[in-house]
């Protein structure tokens, strides 16, 4: 699938959810964005922020439906724990893909679009990281006695800008003390281990 | 560089163990409970069990990075950080930094080191299997490396006693392959690990069983006494127990050796070298330097244990020069840094399991599924020669699932807070030959910040490890296969040096010959009869089995025979 056709699919499953500018400005996703001086430090610019900050609400909204009434991702600090992240835990090539992404999302005037045309945005993203992971042969593997370990050919760009967001957010809020308690079990201390019977519905047990 | 040396008197003990860690520990339990005075030198910091365990009892949004590591950390953990996440915020701070005590890699080598009170027994797996009979006797027979100077019968007394102590839980299976040992209660199999047993028996007639771990799952009146608990199942053992309820140095052989009162200590305190007596052909002493304030040393005993970690003890025995021993104390026959073994990892499958979705689990098993060799065993014949075991296990899929799966929105969130499908993955452990030309040495020019010779690696993998390699990553995809689970993916990763394994050993091998060994039956230096080797160093070949309970047989054994020998006035 070449990238044309996968702005045609997105389109198509949003029932032509985009408007003009937004593909005009998705025409030009290839065209290099700005380049970063090598060593500069990683920060973010108040726009950069808001952004950031939209698109994990997006990837975890807050809901108040009947039967799921939890945070959003904004609720519980994901936005600023991205970005500690990406300044603490990624090297240079991931901080650069990072800041494409955003550049990109800036081309495509991402604050000002509605709704339905940032999800759109998401869902191209998605499908765009998707075949490039697929190129990087991700594999889950276990290491030493107990361990779980991804292995991911290493190749000199770093990983999709989609790819990191997406971690960040779910790691930000699946382990946030709000996020863990209104997702999961929490159990700190189980005291036992064995096999049960899962119910109905129940929720998965955290540690 | 003799700056301070106190009467002889004052620094004088019946026995020196260098090294606090896993051996170490357990040479200072043994010796001191046999009624000697025994000082105990540690390089690295010292931590207090368990109120030092300072992440032990985080909860998840505590730890700042969640469990990813620091880019700062990856860099002054340089070496630590090849194995995975052990550099995290969680477990980061108690391993050793690399940027500090750099060493030098010829060929590549992996080497995970935690420089402080219990070195890596507060650290491991846990997972404790004995060798086998023909563990002992292969070398002999197949006409590699040499012959073992013990058999299994020699060690299975002290196997049992060890486990004692520790504390394994395991299942008796009654094989051959893996022989039972002193176990409390084992810990459940999961649904699909059941239904794996059941179809590698009918399939293949191969035994799979649950590991054997050094957890307390009911711990016996001997354990208690030491103020260790039963395990909660949280499976953070690698922060450090707060109950105790893991085998470490710290938990079990410090504490029983503090009992005695015949135990002191030194932390921070590195040893350098090993004092050499020409005239009584004994060694005489230790020489040490204190880490923070380079202050220069010395001790004496009677018998000195080399507990440091096999790289650690062969570099020491190396840079003890004397006249008599120009090529390092005790290296008569030139083996001392050679036949470098550990285990080969880092291989294996994965893959999903259809349907058991109205099985879960509740709490979280600090141990895996084991599945005991079978290659060259019974009627099995490959081209490479020994074996390899598998660690692994099943479980359901958490939230985690979502980050390389489709989606996002509030039904995707939703959908993360259940348990997904169980997945199943194993890897290998497998055996390495001993080869001489694997080595370390130290570099005549180049030295730490202490002035102590710089250790250089030149050691890798051969043919035999290689093509082992592949049958292991195949063997696990057919078995997954004929358990009827889906998606299966084997990895063989080409990252993998000697090293990695964490179960470095074989630098000082113990041998029947002193012209190829350099340690006797009972650990003994063959020239020098009061210094013994019991860390991983000692070990003449490498078996498939995760190797420290037999290291801490090895060390009960020899600390029995130096005390009888002491007593009959040998040594
Ligand atoms: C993550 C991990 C998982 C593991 N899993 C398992 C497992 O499941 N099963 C298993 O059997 N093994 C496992 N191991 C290996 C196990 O930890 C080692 O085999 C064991 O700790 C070795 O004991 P040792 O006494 O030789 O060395 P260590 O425990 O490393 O202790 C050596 C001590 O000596 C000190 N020292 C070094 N040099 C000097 C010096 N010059 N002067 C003074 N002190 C010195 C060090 O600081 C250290 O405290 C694992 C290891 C790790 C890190
Ligand atoms: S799983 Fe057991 S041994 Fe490990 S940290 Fe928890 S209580 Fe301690």
């Amino acid at each position: 699938m070449n990238r044309r056709d996968v702005i045609k699919n997105v389109a198509l499953m949003l029932g032509g959810a985009f408007s003009a500018p937004t593909l005009m400005a998705m025409n030009h996703w290839e065209n290099p964005t700005k380049s970063y001086p090598s060593g500069a430090t990683f920060s973010l610019t108040q726009t950069q922020r808001s952004i950031v900050a939209e698109i994990a609400e997006l990837i975890l909204p807050k809901t108040t439906a009947p039967n799921d009434v939890s945070p959003g991702a904004k609720d519980v600090g994901v936005p600023a724990f991205i970005e500690m992240m990406m300044k603490d835990c990624y090297l240079q090539p991931e901080q650069l893909s990072f800041m494409e992404g955003l550049e990109k999302m800036e081309q495509v005037k991402f604050l000002e679009l509605n709704d339905n045309e940032r999800k759109g945005i998401l869902k191209y993203l998605e499908q765009e990281t998707k075949a490039e992971m697929k190129a990087r042969q991700m594999k889950q593997t276990k290491m030493g006695d107990n361990d779980d370990h991804e292995d991911i050919k290493k190749v000199a760009k770093g990983l999709p800008f989609w790819r990191l967001i997406k971690e960040l957010t779910l790691l930000g809020y699946f382990t946030s003390e709000e996020g863990i308690k209104a997702s999961f079990e929490y159990v700190q201390i189980p005291g036992k281990v064995e096999n049960i019977k899962l119910k109905p519905n129940q929720k998965s047990y955290a540690y | 560089m003799y700056l301070n040396i106190k009467a002889t008197k004052n620094n004088t003990f019946d026995a020196i163990v260098v090294g606090s860690g896993m051996t170490g520990g357990f040479a200072a339990k043994e010796l001191t409970e046999k009624g000697l005075n025994v000082l105990m030198i540690e390089r690295g910091r010292e931590i207090k069990h368990p109120q030092d365990y300072d992440t032990a009892m985080k909860q998840p949004w505590e730890v700042e990075h969640r469990g990813k590591v620091t880019a700062h950390s990856a860099e002054e953990l340089w070496a630590n950080k090849r194995f995975g996440n052990l550099a995290n915020d969680e477990s980061g701070p108690f391993f050793t930094n690399d940027k500090d005590n750099p060493y030098i890699e010829k060929r590549p080598f992996d080497w995970i080191r935690a420089y402080h009170t219990g070195g890596k027994s507060m650290h491991w797996g846990r997972q404790s299997y004995r060798f086998n009979k023909e563990d002992f006797e292969a070398n002999a027979k197949e006409g590699i490396g040499i012959d073992w100077p013990i058999r299994y019968d020699d060690l299975a007394p002290w196997y049992t006693y060890v486990e004692k102590f520790v504390g394994v839980s395991g299942q008796k299976e009654g094989l051959d392959v893996l022989p039972d040992g002193h176990f409390l209660p084992a810990m459940p199999l999961f649904a699909p690990e059941v239904h794996f047993k059941k179809m590698m028996l009918e399939k293949f007639n191969r035994p799979v069983t649950v590991g054997r771990v050094a957890n307390l799952s009911q711990p016996q009146e001997w354990h208690t006494k030491l103020g260790r608990a039963s395990c909660q199942y949280r499976n953070k053992c690698v922060r450090g127990c707060p109950y105790g309820a893991y085998y470490s140095s710290l938990s079990g052989a410090i504490p029983a050796a503090n009992l005695t009162k015949r135990l002191s200590m030194l932390h921070d305190t590195i040893v350098a070298e090993i004092l050499y007596d020409e005239q009584k052909q004994r060694a005489t002493g230790v020489r040490v330097i204190n880490q923070k304030t380079n202050q220069v040393e010395e001790y004496f005993a009677k018998i000195i244990f080399l507990n440091a970690g096999a790289m650690n003890t062969a570099a020491l025995m190396l840079n003890s020069k004397s006249n008599r021993f120009q090529n390092g104390l005790g290296n008569d026959s030139d083996q001392v840094g050679r036949n470098i073994m550990d285990h080969h990892l880092g291989v294996g499958a994965t893959a999903t399991v259809e349907g058991f979705l109205d099985e879960y689990v509740y709490g979280q098993r600090p141990n895996a599924l084991y599945i005991p060799r079978f290659r060259n065993w019974g009627n099995d014949k490959q081209s490479y020669l020994r074996g390899f075991g598998y660690q692994g296990g099943a479980s359901r899929e958490g939230w985690s699932r979502g980050v390389n799966a489709d989606g996002f929105g509030s039904d995707f969130k939703q959908s993360l807070t259940k348990p997904g499908q169980w997945t199943i993955g194993f890897g290998g452990f497998g055996e390495v030959l001993p080869n001489p030309e694997n080595r370390m040495y130290l570099d005549p020019t180049r030295k730490d910040k202490w002035g102590v010779p710089m250790i250089v690696f030149d050691a890798a993998f051969g043919e035999n490890e290689i093509a082992m390699r592949k049958d292991i990553m195949n063997s696990a995809m057919e078995m997954m296969d004929a358990a009827g689970f889906k998606n299966i993916a084997g990895y063989n990763r080409p990252e993998v040096h000697l090293g990695l394994g964490i179960h470095e050993m074989g630098t000082a091998r113990m041998g029947r010959d002193a012209k190829t060994s350099v340690l006797n039956a009972f650990n003994q230096v063959h020239s020098v009869k009061n210094v013994f080797v019991t860390d991983g160093a000692a070990m003449t070949s490498s078996s498939c089995v995760n190797p420290s309970i037999t290291y801490m047989a090895l060390t009960a054994r020899a600390a029995d025979y130096a005390v009888k020998a002491l007593k009959k006035r040998e040594l």
